[in-house]
């Protein structure tokens, strides 16, 4: 199988890849690059585990050609956290129970980041149709739900007082 | 597999022409994706030619490769052509959205594409491109072979843009779909209309259905009841009815009965014209 020289931008450092020209971005990431926080459930675009961000809009990494990434930024869970500080999107995720198994967690934190991000004060039906691609079998949403309110509003608090 | 990202489109179709059917053009890779691929694939989704949306000549162009997400927010599709908003607001998730693509949705020629449904109510033609350089424009709904099978060879034509007439002063459109659930779920039935108004009398109107043959099925019997009147309940009633006994539908074990689907398309035909019609009256420039 060929590979092919890829150049993107991920997590905000420039990276090359030599990569299979027809594998998903999911693959690359998790496999080749070692970034486990992507997750893989369904593999057809259905589930939204592997939710990452391409030029900032959430996308399903299983069905994006690696290909397709050349000269865009990449951006995955990995790059909310370091190893000693979470964002605040994911404090409110534990804060609001938010997280049971875990493994839609990064698709979700990812779908609320770039939400609050175009938008910092959401409705709950806006919160709802961001997070509608990511299927989550424990938490029945609502707390998914409440904790991205919860970060829109500590936001809305940090940014009234600077 | 080889995979190239084209610059233009005259790229595109010389990269198709150098290999004589062995490259086939991609977009949101949505479809493609999970079929089998083949061994060249050509990706147009930052072609200048697929990317525009605009209005001139008194015509919307939208440039194939517009994904879903942009043409729901898009102010233009929205005011003059609400059906294709309403459409591309439900295809599958916020993520399929931000990717996917119109001209995918129609050459991808699943029978119920939400896309190209809109697109056949409100009279769009694709502007297709082959290797010969030859350009043509076909209406949407001429463009199935069968079930989810194009017209359009994509190893070997591409759909640069979609082309119609704006609803104007006197003019609506709107698009309904009922599925599963919200998000993430394939319509059972999804129908669209478009309708023209001088005053209160319906002057033209064009709706459409699906699942109902291979192409988004136009509703003629259904359309012919209501040309040249000016709508009152008992008509509204008789839509229903007429919608629902003019289309032959099948039903499959996984997804409903054609009773079922049957009863659907007549509900949705109902609302969905009277819907368009309402906005037609609204955009009449207050004639009563
Ligand atoms: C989870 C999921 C949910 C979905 N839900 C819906 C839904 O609710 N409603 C719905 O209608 N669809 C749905 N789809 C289907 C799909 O997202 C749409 O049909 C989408 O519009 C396809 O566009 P694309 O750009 O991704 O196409 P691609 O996958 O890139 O291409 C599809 C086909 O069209 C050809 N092609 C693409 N662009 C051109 C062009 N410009 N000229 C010629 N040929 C071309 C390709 O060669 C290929 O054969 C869903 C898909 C997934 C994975
Ligand atoms: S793994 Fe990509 S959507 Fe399920
Ligand atoms: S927390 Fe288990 S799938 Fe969402």
């Amino acid at each position: 199988m060929k590979k092919q020289a890829i150049n993107f931008e991920l997590n905000g450092e420039p990276v090359e890849v030599f990569t299979e020209a027809s594998g998903s971005l999911l693959h690359l990431l998790r496999g080749q690059l070692g970034l486990l926080g992507t997750k893989e459930g369904c593999g057809a675009g259905e589930c939204g585990a592997c939710t990452v961000l391409l030029d900032n809009q959430p996308v399903n990494a299983c069905l994006v050609p690696a290909a397709k990434i050349e000269g865009k930024q990449v951006q995955t869970i990995e790059s909310l956290s370091t190893s000693n500080t979470v964002h605040p999107l994911q404090e409110s995720f534990v804060k609001k129970g938010a997280v049971q198994c875990g493994f839609c967690t990064p698709g979700m934190v990812l779908s609320a980041y770039a939400l609050l991000k175009a938008n910092p004060d959401p409705t709950p039906g806006e919160v709802k149709e961001a997070i509608s691609g990511n299927l989550c079998r424990c938490s029945g949403y609502k707390q998914v739900e409440e904790a991205v309110l919860d970060a829109a509003e500590k936001k809305d608090q940090a940014s009234s007082e600077d | 597999m080889s995979y190239i990202i084209a610059s233009d489109l005259n790229q595109a179709l010389q990269i198709l022409r150098d290999s004589k059917g062995q490259a086939r053009v991609i977009a949101g890779a949505t479809d493609l994706f999970l079929q089998t691929l083949p061994a060249e694939l050509v990706d147009l989704a930052e072609l200048y030619e697929t990317t525009q949306l605009e209005e001139s000549g008194g015509l919307l162009s939208i440039g194939s490769a517009v994904t879903h997400a942009s043409a729901a927010r898009s102010l233009l599709i929205r005011s003059k052509a609400a059906a294709l908003a309403e459409a591309c607001a439900m295809i599958g998730s916020p993520q399929v959205r931000n990717i996917g693509t119109i001209g995918g949705n129609v050459a991808n020629a699943a029978p119920a594409a939400d896309a190209a449904v809109a697109l056949v109510a409100l009279g769009a033609k694709a502007v297709i491109t082959d290797i010969e350089g030859q350009t043509r424009e076909e209406a949407v709904e001429e463009l199935y072979a069968g079930y989810n099978r194009s017209v359009i060879d994509s190893s070997s034509e591409i759909i640069g843009r979609l082309v119609f007439k704006p609803c104007a002063a006197g003019e609506g459109s709107a698009f309904m779909r009922f599925a599963p659930r919200r998000a993430l779920a394939l319509p059972l039935v999804n129908v669209a209309a478009r309708i023209r108004v001088s005053g209160r009398r319906i002057e033209a109107v064009r709706m459409v259905a699906a699942p109902v043959k291979p192409a988004p099925t136009r509703l003629f019997e259904t359309e012919a009841l209501l040309q040249e009147i000016i709508p009152g309940h008992e008509i509204w009633a008789k839509v229903e009815e007429a919608a629902a006994s003019e289309v032959e539908v099948r039903g499959s074990i996984l997804r409903c009965s054609g009773q079922y689907r049957r009863h659907l398309v007549g509900t949705l035909a109902e609302r969905v014209l009277k819907e368009a019609y309402q906005r037609a009256c609204a955009s009449d420039g207050g004639e009563t």
